[in-house]
């Protein structure tokens, strides 16, 4: 008898609005304000209206005066509009951590570092009081939905800082939340009553492409604030002068491909057991016109090339990256033998791309290089087993670790465990050696997906796009100021498990914590108080990771899994 | 040159080199130092303490004193020249004497224990990769654990119903799943008790019935796990025990020599 399959509704885009408590009413109140009134709702396809974008992907929020709205380096999704009262952005000096919820940075002094001797007789998971009372320059309240922290003394603020006041109407947070870098000022409520509107990228995507006034808002914030500093900081334009890099960011086109949220959809496949997402829209397609050269700025990207009946992959790159300029060259150079693109670019997950188009490069930046920063000649077909140029690996790893770092997305990392399995002797030093330094608590499992004889263990990778840092409410899961490892406050951590859900790696933990005595902690309400703890790269300690340290074989490694040079090195030590 | 053969280079040199020094030193010295015993004695002791120190550090890793691999370099190399070193103090011959005779056995011991572990440090691993299905040591039981209780309801669950395969799982399956087995002979890859098994599995499987035969492929299956389980166990223990060995030993000649030196003092005509 024929298997009855299961019929449900297909998942739609909208089943999900980004405010559960986003009403018709309130879509319509939005129509009627600046500046989506003075959209031509026209020009929105019928799949995805205006309205239906206001309703779906926006929400209300308001604020409170010294809430504070987005914070400097944290990693959001989403845009703001003001609609009503004021919000401030601090200019200079910018907010110190504490302030912002997060733990001063610095080493353990000597005392402590020694105090670790005979700290590892202490409860696991054990803190004292002092060690769990916020910075007293902010403070928080709860409602309903969320939390919001706020700063203490507003009047000193203002004082010690250079700020800005934003009015109604004004627009911030969309450069970080279409290019997922991290937020570049912090903003607080001005007004008592501020109510702001939060555009989720998604929508911020659809309205910048049916609303030419948005887009070009968009685009001239976009060049002014982002590009210039970046294009001056990329090697390939480093020798042109202000006028040419002017005329470059000029022409310079940015775009995003894929999802932001591909850690959910990532996540659940690979709970699932499919592994492998086949979601991966294709930026360029081998044997396209090369029309410019691609540049990562955000995410990551597959580099793959046509073999039989499918793709192998040959690289992945990541932001900073380059990709196409050997074909440009090629044909800048040999215009009577032009060669198309020879691989394949596809995002993996998301990718924020700028596309600097092919007659800028040959007019401006390829003229200015020297011949030695020019790549070679693409011969007629590359074979697969070479590396592409301009992923700069040139030994390669072999195809399996490739694609089982690509499939497990592992390339996000920037300090993955690696392990040797030819040389580990499962000694456990490594584990004891986290748990010494972290009051007797480790903070990894030595343990997680392998191939061959390699092994990434599953402690936090601090990844090159942390979505752990996205949604949590008051900053405690930070990057560190000057290292810019991964850390979490465990003063200002609420335990809403946020951080842990969005881990793609399951490498964040949540626990209960006790007090010196062993005996739980709790709330009023008798409920255990949970906090977020994961692998620290023992920022706080001398000499680097104490995993890495304690290996007496060379078997462990923290290691950026998006150079595969160093990983090749290291594997062929 | 790569990084470890690198290491190995300078290790080797190194040890060379003190090696012919150390022995031209003797050969000078012997004779022109009064005292010589004594200063041999305390040379050997301070590079038994320094060795001793590694454990040390071990226990010390969030203090910024080197990493531990270079440690080890060091511990290898130097126990390699410790022995040279003993040799010297000894001046080549037979120790006499009940006590010099037992600090010279523990002192063989702590060495040869310390050169099987760095072999089996060497060896173990890559054949634990080689074989694959890494598991964490501590797992193993409950993973065992497991594997019995699938094999049991295979075998002879409710659903089982096949008196061949439960006589079969009593005879030969039942001790296999109980606890760890074959642990000597998967230290020298021996895979004669798997292949019985597996043998056994096969005759049933000829003569089977179509469901017996499912029962079959399932239990060979769950055989292999098992061995896997088995044979992780047998050299990941093997890679913790000797440790067992080289560190109570290396505490008892510390013991055995702290009395030598007060012996020696205490007597010290019989130091020359």
């Amino acid at each position: 008898m024929p298997a009855v399959p299961t019929i449900l509704e297909r998942p739609q885009r909208w089943d999900a609005a980004f405010g559960p408590d986003m009403t018709d009413a309130a879509a319509d109140r939005l129509l009627a304000t600046a500046p989506f009134r003075e959209m031509d709702a026209e020009k929105f396809p019928k799949r995805t209206p205006l309205r239906d974008i206001l309703r779906y992907d926006t929400r209300l929020l308001r604020f409170r005066k010294g809430e504070i709205i987005v914070r400097q380096g944290d990693y959001g999704t989403s845009a703001f509009l003001i609609l009503d009262g004021t919000a401030r952005v601090v200019l200079q000096p910018a907010l110190s951590p504490a302030s912002l919820g997060r733990q001063a940075p610095g080493k353990k002094g000597l005392w402590r570092t020694l105090a670790q001797l005979w700290n590892g007789a202490r409860p696991p998971e054990s803190f004292s009081l002092e060690q769990l009372i916020p910075s007293s320059e902010i403070g928080a309240r709860q409602d309903e939905r969320d939390v919001r922290v706020f700063l203490q003394d507003l009047p000193r603020v203002l004082d010690a800082h250079r700020t800005e006041q934003m009015r109604a109407g004004d627009f911030f947070g969309e450069i970080a939340a279409l290019s997922r870098m991290p937020r570049t000022s912090t903003i607080f409520a001005d007004s008592d009553e501020a109510e702001l509107l939060e555009i989720r990228w998604q929508g911020l995507r659809e309205l910048m492409k049916n609303d030419n006034a948005l887009r070009a808002h968009i685009n001239k914030t976009y060049r002014e604030r982002a590009l210039a500093s970046y294009l001056r900081a990329t090697p390939i334009f480093q020798r042109l002068d202000e006028a040419q890099l002017e005329r470059v960011a000029g022409a310079v086109e940015f775009s995003t491909f894929g999802d932001y949220d591909w850690s959910g959809d990532y996540k659940r496949l690979a709970q699932s057991g499919a592994v492998r997402p086949e979601k991966e829209p294709a930026i360029v397609t081998e044997g396209d016109y090369p029309n410019g050269i691609v540049l990562l700025r955000a995410g990551f990207a597959r580099v793959s090339q046509k073999t039989g009946g499918g793709e192998r992959t040959l690289n992945y790159l990541g932001a900073g990256q380059i990709f196409g300029l050997n074909e440009i060259t090629h044909n800048w150079r040999n215009p009577d033998a032009p060669v198309n693109f020879q691989f394949s670019l596809r995002a993996i997950g998301y990718a924020h791309l700028l596309v600097a188009p092919t007659r800028v490069m040959e007019e401006i930046v390829l003229p200015s290089l020297q011949k030695n920063e020019l790549p070679p000649p693409v011969k007629a077909k590359q074979s697969f087993d070479v590396d592409p140029p301009e992923t700069g690996a040139r030994e390669n790893v072999g195809a399996e670790v490739l694609e089982f770092l690509t499939e497990n997305r592992f390339f996000n990392g920037t300090a993955a465990m690696v392990i040797d399995l030819d040389r580990c002797t499962r000694c456990d030093d490594c584990v004891r050696a986290c748990a010494s330094t972290h009051d007797n608590n480790p903070r990894f499992l030595r343990h997680g997906p392998g191939v061959g004889r390699l092994m990434i263990a599953n402690a936090c990778m601090h990844c090159a796009d942390p979505v752990c840092m996205i949604g949590c409410p008051t900053g405690a899961i930070h990057r560190e100021s000057f290292g810019g490892q991964v850390v979490i406050n465990p003063a200002t951590c609420i335990g809403c498990k946020s951080c842990a859900n969005n881990c793609p790696y399951d490498a964040i933990r949540m626990v209960e914590v006790r007090d010196r005595t062993a005996e739980l902690m709790v709330d009023q309400e008798g409920k255990a108080i949970v906090k977020a703890t994961k692998c620290d790269l023992c920022v706080g300690n001398y000499g680097g990771p104490a995993c890495q340290r304690a290996c007496p074989h060379g078997a462990l490694t923290r290691m950026n899994l998006n150079n595969l040079d160093a990983l090749t090195r290291w594997l062929k030590k | 040159m790569k990084r470890f053969r690198r290491q190995h280079f300078w290790g080797l040199a190194v040890l060379l080199v003190a090696t012919v020094a150390a022995l031209g030193l003797d050969a000078h010295f012997r004779r022109a130092l009064p005292d010589y015993a004594f200063l041999t004695g305390w040379i050997l002791l301070g590079a038994m303490l320094v060795l001793t120190l590694y454990n040390a550090r071990k226990k010390l890793p969030f203090l910024p004193i080197g990493n531990s691999e270079t440690w080890l370099q060091v511990h290898i190399y130097l126990g390699f020249f410790t022995v040279l070193l003993f040799l010297i103090h000894l001046n080549f011959r037979l120790p006499h004497g009940q006590f010099e005779i037992t600090l010279a056995w523990l002192f063989a011991l702590v060495s040869g224990s310390g050169v099987a572990g760095l072999i089996l440090s060497r060896v173990l691993p890559r054949r634990l990769a080689t074989r694959g299905g890494e598991v964490i040591y501590e797992k193993i039981p409950a993973l065992s654990h497991a594997l019995k209780a699938e094999a049991e309801n295979v075998a002879l669950g409710a659903g089982a119903r096949s008196p061949v395969i439960a006589e079969f799982y009593a005879r030969r399956l039942a001790g296999f799943f109980s606890g760890p087995q074959n642990g000597w002979l998967h230290l020298v890859e021996s895979r004669r008790p798997l292949n019985a098994l597996i043998a056994g599995l096969d005759d049933l499987r000829r003569t089977g019935s179509d469901a017996e035969r499912a029962m079959l492929e399932k239990l060979t299956t769950l055989v292999r796990q098992k061995d896997g389980l088995d044979y992780h166990r047998s050299l990941q223990l093997t890679l913790k025990l000797w440790l067992f060995v080289h560190i109570p030993l290396t505490y008892g000649l510390l013991i055995f020599t702290a009395l030598h030196v007060v012996l020696v003092f205490g007597f010290s005509g019989g130091a020359r």
